[in-house]
């Protein structure tokens, strides 16, 4: 129960912001609860490094919530970010869900490679060649017409 | 590249504030849920009906005279065919700022009785990546097409390998690759875990990792479902085995797993040997040998070399190896001599 407490109290906010940036705030809290009652009933199968393990109840419990809801509940942002913060985030957007899940588990969640490979139930070598795909995808979209007439337009208004 | 990760950082939406109060209330709830049970005896008390169903209709098969044997017209040869993924990782570069090169390659192999033909360093390439966030990169080094070594005497080569073809004629069954172990039939090897430990050390003596190793490669080899269980059963009573219990591998497939100590490889130390099967055909899916303890940034728990095992079958054809690669030709390793 100590042990659980601990655990729960130290990964309660890494859980809660994995949720929000997944399934925006509203669901955020409900998901991170829900995340917890599983984790308590299968207390007996938490490994000592918890994180990971309750990222990856967390990533399942968010997928169900995407497959009841037809529209994503969209993430407010600060309006004060910069445009290079921006285009960021949107060349982000347009990779696949598979993509984002794979950078944003290291450059936003701060896991370790090792970490992000047992959130998504892969071998840490698949992890990094997962890993080195998506960053030339972004980099991609990032050099895309696309993003350079919007930062052109941006630049004019 | 590594800048686009930290760029993609400072993108980071902001972290939603706790509601402290909530947490506190919702602990209070979770932990006066009542927890699961440990899920073998559920599951014995939910299936024993079955069991003993199950067991009924084994004890009348086996009870039951045989029915003749209809006369086979003569089949072509049987094949054992393995098609395995590789990939291990080395430390290279400027021992004072190393970095990490990844191996990633496919097996083919077919076995027979007296012959096998194997396809070596299939779909192959040789990856730069650095050990750490922020750490060192092949391309901070200049993208050098060879990379020494860290603690060793070879360079390696980056970049995609040349696959090669062997066929070889050996007498009996080999076991791997690499492997000097020979058996003459596998189907005479015992399926008790003891009397299979006892043939095994004739062969590699007794060492409890050698012996490991070669009920490993008895595992993924063409023998019978109750000689592999008897060599996952003897792997966990070898000194120092751990049981690890239900693993999930793979893209989401689960199996069972056990692990032995392994010795230190020429970069690595606290090294173990981990092999998950699946529990219902006992198969093997992968094996993978792990770092326990952190090094060169690498976290506890890395694989340092990997096989998974894609595809173990009987086939009744021959082995299709690539049409433009020389039979037992030169073998461009990419690991070289300085």
């Amino acid at each position: 129960m100590e042990d659980f407490a601990t655990v729960y109290r130290e990964c309660y906010p890494r859980v809660l912001a994995y949720a929000a940036s997944h399934a925006g705030p509203r669901l955020a809290e409900d998901i991170t609860s829900e995340t917890f009652t599983i984790a308590w009933r299968k207390a007996g199968q938490m490994p000592s490094n918890a994180l990971p393990w309750l990222l990856g109840i967390a990533r399942n419990l968010v997928r169900a919530a995407h497959r009841q809801t037809t529209t994503y509940e969209l993430t407010d942002f600060p309006a004060d970010d910069d445009f290079a913060v921006i285009e960021l985030r949107a060349a982000l957007s347009s990779l696949s869900e598979a993509d984002q899940e794979v950078l944003t588990l290291i450059a936003w969640h701060g896991l370790a490679a090792a970490e992000a490979a047992q959130v998504l139930g892969c071998t840490t070598a698949t992890f990094f060649v997962r890993l080195h795909r998506a960053r030339r995808r972004l980099q991609a979209a990032l050099w895309t017409p696309k993003f350079d007439s919007a930062r052109e337009s941006w630049k004019t208004s | 590249m590594e800048d686009l990760l930290k760029d993609l950082a400072q993108a980071k939406p902001p972290s939603p504030e706790v509601d402290r109060d909530r947490m506190e209330r919702d602990l209070a709830r979770i932990t006066a849920l009542p927890q699961e049970r440990p899920v073998r005896k559920q599951l014995v008390r939910r299936f024993a009906p079955l069991l003993v169903i199950g067991v009924v209709i084994v004890l009348a098969v086996v009870l039951l005279p045989a029915p003749p044997q209809p006369v086979q017209p003569a089949s072509p040869q049987k094949w054992w065919h393995e098609l395995t993924r590789q990939r291990s990782l080395m430390i290279v570069g400027d021992p004072a700022a190393p970095y990490g090169v990844y191996f990633d390659s496919k097996t083919d192999r077919w076995l027979a009785a007296n012959q096998q033909v194997t396809v070596i360093q299939k779909d192959g390439e040789v990856r730069a990546f650095p050990l750490t966030r922020d750490g060192n990169t092949w391309e901070n080094a200049g993208s050098p097409a060879t990379v020494p070594q860290v603690g060793g005497n070879h360079l390696v080569r980056i970049g995609p390998m040349k696959p090669a073809v062997q066929k070889t004629a050996v007498s009996g069954f080999q076991m791997s690759l690499h492997s000097q172990a020979r058996f003459d039939s596998l189907d005479s090897l015992p399926a008790e875990p003891r009397e299979l430990r006892k043939a095994l050390e004739t062969i590699v003596g007794n060492d409890a990792y050698r012996i490991g190793s070669l009920a490993m490669e008895l595992i993924s080899a063409n023998v019978r479902d109750d000689q592999r269980r008897a060599a996952f059963e003897l792997i966990k009573t070898l000194d120092g085995a751990r049981f690890l219990g239900d693993v999930t591998v793979l893209d989401e497939r689960r199996g069972i797993g056990v692990a032995i100590a392994a010795p230190a490889t020429f970069q690595f130390s606290d090294v173990e040997t981990q092999l998950v099967v699946d529990p219902q055909t006992g198969l093997p899916i992968v094996k993978k040998d792990v770092i326990t303890t952190s090094q060169f940034g690498l976290p506890a728990q890395m694989p340092i070399s990997e096989v998974d095992y894609l595809l173990l079958e009987q086939v009744g054809f021959e082995p299709i190896v690539p049409q433009d690669v020389p039979v037992n030709g030169e073998v461009e390793s990419p690991i070289i001599e300085r």
